[in-house]
């Protein structure tokens, strides 16, 4: 029988469980975890601000002598798709306990390969994946191409999965988005094209290729690190030749970053420089929303309202950058066998986390859930 | 005709088809297939401002980020296609990179 003191320790007990609870569920107490991959078939979860890889994973059933590459976590944090075996497999791993749940083989039979080129995307809900292929037919004496498509796949579909539909898409598609409500697949190729998900239909466009702007020529950029989920802001950084300049002035090739709001539907940009490093990819701060980093051998800031720009050099090249949830740390990784972590404010070093076996990551995408 | 002999690879491979619908596969006229990639664009050699400046650092950290994507063919082995193997076994390149061997075509 409890005691009057037990029985008020028990209900305090409880309230504060439940408030606890109240909290974890409204995403205060959340923790950041990072989940990428490493050569030659790991898939990890990191405890960010701990440092301390705390789950790591398996991918069945891929080749060895290459390494996987785009990486989507799911928004609850359960589970991870992935493109691997030599781009030609999507698997969805349980991040709890590393079983297979979903996985689809996008080449069929001899002679009909189909590769992943970096793009997919998980729709807000969860319930399907759009994966951007590649399909050739291998003849004989030669490769025939075949027109591109963007599969969707229900998530529910198990390991056999099979297309649920498939949208005709352009070529040289680098990224694929889901607007926050879900109801457009933005579709990066030549143009910002917004796909309809379920017909394919093509609703509009934000201009890529089209952008015109005074004394510019068109617009330069490698995107195929999807890190957004922290702002629901796709951000990559770009070239542009100045037209007005004489070939060999060292401002006569700009950069700058653009950016699309998946949620707005609205596109920002900032050119802040006469381009003088490399920069690969971006991503943007979920408190100071103004900021924008960059890295490769270098981490850039960008101010997108003013174009202030601060700098500091890397200890060897990285490909990806990611915010954390408070915007005070940023995690570096791609390319090598770690995850290096910089303060947001001073840009300087605080931290290191090896990825198990310390294999490289090569391209593989860095991705920030909340649990 | 059996006098008539083959003399280059699409030939033989019309006639050693075994069926009619495969001879029809192989296509008479193709282009060259130079590699396997599309990027055409200095890389290892010079960075976009005509300098070394610019290259990765080190040249360990972009390795297999060159030949897993199949990015310069001609200076890094394919590891997406046609040399599947070639780095398997050494998954961290800045310390494999010793037991790394070079290709040559096939």
């Amino acid at each position: 029988m409890l005691t009057k003191n037990k029985l008020t320790t028990a209900c305090l007990a409880n309230a504060t469980a439940a408030a606890l609870l109240t909290l974890y569920s409204a995403g205060v107490l959340a923790k950041d975890y990072i989940v990428t991959t490493a050569r030659p078939d790991v898939l990890f979860v990191v405890d960010a601000k701990e440092r301390k890889v705390v789950k790591t994973h398996k991918i069945p059933n891929t080749s060895m002598g290459n390494s996987p590459i785009t990486v989507v976590p799911s928004r609850d944090g359960k589970v991870a798709y992935i493109i691997h075996n030599r781009w030609e497999t999507v698997s969805g791993i349980d991040l709890e306990n590393g079983k297979e749940v979903f996985r689809a083989e996008l080449s069929e039979g001899e002679d009909l390969r189909g590769k992943a080129v970096f793009a997919m995307d998980l729709s807000p809900d969860g319930k399907e994946l759009a994966v951007f292929v590649n399909p050739t037919r291998l003849l004989p004496g030669e490769y025939q191409v075949l027109d591109p498509y963007i599969a969707i796949y229900r998530t529910d579909a198990g390991t056999d999965a099979k297309p649920e539909r498939k949208l005709p898409s352009p070529r040289r598609v680098s990224t694929l988005a889901y607007s926050a409500k879900g109801d457009t697949l933005y579709t990066f190729s030549w143009e910002m094209l917004k796909l309809d998900p379920k017909t394919g239909a093509v609703k509009g466009q934000h201009p890529w290729r089209s952008w015109k702007e005074p004394n510019r020529g068109e617009p330069d950029t490698l995107a195929i690190w999807p890190q957004w989920e922290q702002t629901n802001i796709f951000a990559t950084p770009y070239y542009k030749v100045a037209t007005d300049k004489e070939a060999g002035d060292p401002a006569a090739l700009r950069a700058g970053i653009w950016a699309l709001d998946l949620e707005k539907d609205t596109v920002s940009f900032k050119e802040f420089e006469d381009a003088s490093v490399v920069l690969f990819s971006s991503a943007v701060n979920p408190v100071r929303r103004n900021e924008v980093y960059t890295v490769y051998t270098q981490l850039t800031r960008t101010d997108m309202k003013t174009g202030k720009m601060d700098r500091v050099d890397l200890d060897h090249t990285y490909y990806d950058v990611n915010v954390s949830s408070d915007g005070s740390e940023l995690y570096i990784g791609g390319t090598q066998g770690d995850i290096a972590v910089y303060d947001s404010k001073s840009l300087k070093r605080i931290g290191n986390i090896r990825t198990p076996g310390g294999g490289d990551q090569v391209l593989s995408s860095l991705r920030i859930f909340k649990r | 005709m059996k006098n008539i002999k083959p003399l280059n690879r699409k030939a033989h491979q019309i006639e050693t088809a075994p069926t009619e619908e495969a001879a029809e596969k192989v296509v008479a006229m193709s282009a060259a297939v130079a590699g396997c990639s599309t990027t055409f664009d200095p890389g290892w050699e010079l960075d976009p401002f005509m300098g070394v400046a610019g290259l990765c650092q080190p040249m360990e950290a972009d390795l297999y980020g060159c030949s897993d994507p199949c990015w310069w063919p001609a200076q890094v082995p394919d590891t997406l296609h046609n040399y599947p193997k070639w780095n398997e076994g050494r998954d961290d390149a800045a310390r494999d990179w010793q037991s790394l061997q070079s290709v040559f075509p096939k």
